[in-house]
């Protein structure tokens, strides 16, 4: 691309109120003139069909191949604005100057000469980004599990035309669900349990010519990346090598260990039993009590055994409520004259669960809100009554149920932790915290303890009191110089993006959904799995076509690595969030194109500024900086820089415009596609040019973190606490340099922010490095 | 004739819930409360009751006989039917109230409840004059505690009453009455009969 030459045209529209807010003479005056460049046009309504056909005929006559089209956002009219072959650059003169300031003053006109002036230098500075995948990439998806989440992702992958692998640790298919003797409704009433249909859901699998199914089988290894996966299998003595284009992990979950729950009367008495106990016990027929055959007449369901608890799972399963109605049900059906109590800290009952709620009071299940203390070998229990404010006791019930908390399977509890690096299994966003109990317990007796309970209670309490090991191996062993494990947020669930793009976990191309996610019941599972097949098969057809998966979806640059000066320092290495970098054997920086998500994360790290992407680079941004004019100190117009990452920080300064609500005029704003690909080269280039303060805008960092890069927004966070010192060495005030974090919610409080900081920066006084 | 009132000796033996479920109206409903205090937190007057609907409903759950039908939260009530009107599952709060009141005094628990009291001067008066004679219905109350706090309440009251009089607001002779005491008779008489009837009835059922 070194021969290719950027011809630019400026395209100038005057509605909106663009031509009403400021001079587009003058405008026109800076593209011509002062920057020289050959075509300037411009247009009453630049989107409308005239206004695109002016710019359409420049770039089919080949005078112009990167267009600047000063007009609106450039998240709006996106599709207007978007040309065969050429990208525009957009000079934002609607939302962010003519909607956002007076019109006709001077600071006005000035802010839209700047954000010409940035354009300009921008397009520039880029060149068009191309991808050119090379090799062959395969259509086949891995699903890693089969439970209901992983037969229900596999079908929804085949019926869309996919090739799956299923591939099942266990000797057979359909999971924890082959259990259950009945299940939570899911379809309208949503009043009655139902009848479990996992046997149809294995028969509609087993019956799908593009599904193969591996039971009895482990993977040992994962290389590679997005439509390019190399993955081990291992079926008994056997050991195979597949090639997969994406991967959906549904390892599930397991109940938590109840052997711990001693004073809750497990392993006390036999008629101390789990919900997943119960389960198997009520398909059985009439529920009759383990210890003497007798039927249960008075059973009591202890919600939250060993959950919202510090000392074992600090979290809320969200499920075991519903299961508890439903088996709570299942028994007053069978005998109305039972007795059957539900006693709940906090009864959850989210969504439709609400309908189910209600028909089990209108069937006379006692609902009490209390924490129980403890239950003796006699099934004597005791409570707090947090509605009475008591002390209860209830004498001698029949039996006793547990609902158990469901633990994720984000590592494999029955491989031996040493063997895939265990110690890798760490919390990186931030580091430091220590790893929630949830994963450091030892629970390598998964299914037995399901089935025998409290056979290995002395051991596992042993071992877990004694030193907190690890749970398990890798799932997929990935062969990532980050490491084999899929990385974890808190409680031992895998890392996404909550909100914005759950299934996708922080190694591209590999999707996890149902409980090892979150917890959650078989309809949510089903309706995960569905939407983590869909992410992968677009994960399989963007990796062919060397497009970025979300959020920038279809963006073809990626970061080129400058290796004539790079130091191997191994700061892209460790702190790309997506684990795209590899290393080569002289630990040179190597890009696996394909788990790259282009957020630049790598590019803000890079100590000596040689990781850019064509059109996104350390370059063009110190350009765009240095093409704004700041004013002396005579003039009193101070300059803020504000570098605002564009997922949540710009469109929320959009949306102020769009709201009309004025800010300072002072404020030059440059979109950033994530606050992790700020480098400090910037800030420097900044001040030396003369501005008085500079904001980094961009999303929540922390263990509730809002960044669509996970990791982008505390890294900015953590260098930038290092800037303090450089700026105090250079006798600039600290108050400076911010960071301010901004949702997408937020765009009422963007004046207060701006303007706020422009009084701090008034009050402090002007750079003294102005002028120089 | 109700059906007796269980005997629970332990806290959530369903014996009294399943009692109310049957014998007050309303009380079919109990089960689907789900103690969200919103029946609580509407009464006007729930700081002055031993314990608000919520807690009321929790305690017959959890079958505290005694403690409910002595409870001041049934003679309290005002009847502002805030708590039924606001219940997001539809419960007749103030029905329930009232009904338990009825049930208090039909089983004893409300011979010494000073509402209790009044409300039987109240209903001698109607019954037997079709209208209500305040001096009677007074007299009535205040000698239910007995002849000497009978006089002493009495006295305590004199000048308002002599003040009463002297501005022509309370008559003096004979209490008045509804012209057909027969025909009251046989309306209350009538009244009962259906009463037994519907109680009957609910019996078989």
């Amino acid at each position: 691309m070194s021969d290719y030459i950027t011809r630019t045209g400026v395209y100038l529209c005057q509605g909106c109120g663009i031509g009403d807010a400021v001079s587009v003479d003058a405008l026109e005056q800076i593209a011509s003139t002062e920057l020289k460049v050959p075509i300037c046009r411009r247009h009453d309504f630049l989107c409308s069909n005239e206004g695109r056909a002016l710019i359409d005929a420049d770039l089919v006559g080949g005078d112009v191949n990167q267009p600047i089209v000063a007009a609106c956002s450039p998240r709006a009219m996106t599709d207007r604005f978007t040309f065969d072959g050429a990208t525009a650059v957009r000079a934002n003169l609607r939302e962010q100057v003519a909607w956002s300031q007076p019109a006709g003053e001077e600071d006005t006109q000035m802010l839209a000469d700047d954000n010409l002036r940035m354009a300009i230098a921008q397009a520039t500075e880029t060149l068009p980004a191309s991808a050119e995948p090379e090799g062959e990439y395969s259509r086949t998806l891995l699903v890693l599990g089969a439970g209901t989440t992983g037969l229900t992702a596999a079908l929804e992958a085949a019926r869309t035309g996919y090739e799956v692998l299923l591939v099942e640790q266990q000797d057979h298919v359909g999971g924890w669900a082959n259990k259950w003797s009945k299940t939570m409704p899911h379809l309208p009433p949503y009043r009655d349990p139902q009848a479990n249909s996992t046997d149809e859901l294995i028969a509609a699998t087993e019956a799908e010519p593009a599904i193969t199914i591996l039971t009895g089988a482990l993977v040992t290894k994962t290389e590679g990346g997005p439509g390019k996966f190399t993955v081990t299998i291992e079926l008994g003595d056997e050991s195979r090598t597949e090639h997969v284009g994406a991967i959906v992990v549904a390892t599930g979950w397991r109940p938590y260990d109840a052997g711990k729950l001693s004073h809750l009367g497990y392993g006390q008495s036999t008629d101390v039993v789990t919900g997943v106990e119960l389960e198997e016990m009520l398909g059985e027929g009439p529920l009759q009590r383990k210890s003497d055959d007798k039927p249960a007449k008075t059973v009591v369901f202890v919600q939250c055994a060993g959950s919202l608890d510090p000392d074992h799972l600090p979290y809320c399963s969200s499920v075991c409520c519903g299961v508890s109605i439903k088996q709570a049900l299942q028994i007053i059906r069978a005998d109305p004259g039972a007795n059957v109590y539900i006693l709940f800290q906090e009864l959850r009952t989210p969504g439709t669960a609400e309908e189910f709620y209600r028909q089990a009071q209108e069937a006379g299940i006692v609902f009490i809100k209390g924490k129980v203390r403890s239950v003796s070998a006699d099934l004597g229990l005791v409570y707090d009554d947090m509605l009475l404010g008591e002390e209860v006791s209830l004498q001698n019930p029949d039996l006793v149920v547990l609902a158990t908390g469901m633990v994720p399977n984000s590592t494999n509890p029955h491989i031996d932790p040493a063997e895939t690096g265990a110690d890798q299994l760490v919390s990186d966003v931030n580091p430091n915290a220590p790893l929630p109990l949830a994963i450091r317990v030892i629970d390598n007796n998964d299914d037995k303890s399901k089935s025998e309970p409290g056979e290995n209670t002395e051991a596992v309490n042993g071992g877990a009191a004694a030193e907190p090991v690890l749970p398990g191996g890798a799932l997929l062993n990935l062969q990532y110089v980050q490491g084999p494990h899929i990385p974890i947020l808190t409680d031992g669930f895998s890392d996404s993006h909550y909100l914005c793009f759950p299934y996708e976990t922080r190694r591209t191309g590999i999707y996890t959904c149902g409980p090892v996610r979150r917890p959650m019941n078989m309809a949510e599972a089903a309706e995960d799995a569905a939407g983590a097949a869909l992410k992968a098969i677009q994960a399989i057809e963007g990796a062919a076509r060397g497009a970025a998966m979300h959020p920038r979806v279809g963006d073809l640059s990626f970061p080129k690595f400058g290796l004539d000066i790079c130091t191997k320092c191994r700061r892209c290495t460790i702190e790309c969030p997506f684990g795209a970098i590899e290393e080569d054997e002289r630990q040179f920086p190597i890009l696996i194109e394909s788990r790259c998500r282009r957020c630049g994360t790598c590019m803000g790290a890079c100590p000596v500024r040689t990781i850019s992407f064509d059109n996104y680079s350390p370059h063009m941004v110190s350009e765009m900086i240095a093409a704004i004019e700041v004013p002396d100190e005579f003039s009193e117009k101070p300059r803020i820089l504000i570098f605002a990452c564009e997922n949540d920080a710009y469109p929320a300064l959009d949306m102020a415009g769009l709201n009309r609500y004025q800010y300072s005029a002072f404020v030059r704003i440059i979109p950033v596609r994530c606050l992790g690909s700020i480098n400090l080269l910037w800030i420097s280039t900044a001040l030396e040019k003369g501005f008085d303060g500079i904001m980094l805008m961009g999303c929540k960092s922390g263990d509730d973190y809002q960044c669509h890069y996970i990791k982008g927004s505390g890294l900015a966070k953590e260098r930038l606490s290092k800037v303090g010192e450089t700026l105090k060495s250079l006798m600039l005030e600290e108050e400076r340099v911010t960071l301010e974090e901004v949702s997408i919610a937020d765009s009422g409080r963007i004046p207060e922010v701006i303007n706020g900081f422009v009084e701090t920066i008034e009050a402090i006084g002007f750079n003294p490095f102005k002028g120089f | 004739m109700a059906t007796p009132l269980p005997d629970s000796s332990q806290k959530y033996d369903l014996g009294f819930a399943r009692w109310v479920y049957e014998n007050v109206k309303g009380g079919d409903q109990l089960s689907m409360c789900m103690q969200c205090g919103a029946c609580s937190g509407s009464c006007p007057i729930g700081t002055d009751m031993d314990h608000g609907p919520r807690k009321l409903i929790m305690m017959i759950r959890a079958g505290m006989k005694d403690t409910v039908l002595r409870s001041n939260t049934l003679w309290n009530c005002t009847s502002c039917y805030r708590c039924t009107v606001r219940c997001p599952r539809g419960i007749p709060v103030t029905s329930i109230v009232q009904g338990l009141a009825a049930k208090a005094v039909s089983l004893g628990y409300a011979d010494e409840v000073v509402t209790s009291r009044f409300a039987r001067s109240f209903w001698w008066s109607v019954t037997h004059f079709g209208r209500t004679d305040e001096r009677l219905v007074t007299a009535k109350f205040y000698f239910s505690f007995g002849l000497a706090e009978g006089i002493k309440r009495g006295l305590g009251n004199l000048k308002i009453a002599l003040d009463l009089i002297l501005k022509g607001r309370m008559h003096l002779g004979l209490p008045h009455k509804v012209s057909d005491t027969g025909g009251l008779q046989a309306i209350l008489e009538k009244a009962a009969e259906i009463e037994a009837r519907d109680q009957l009835g609910e019996d078989k059922s």
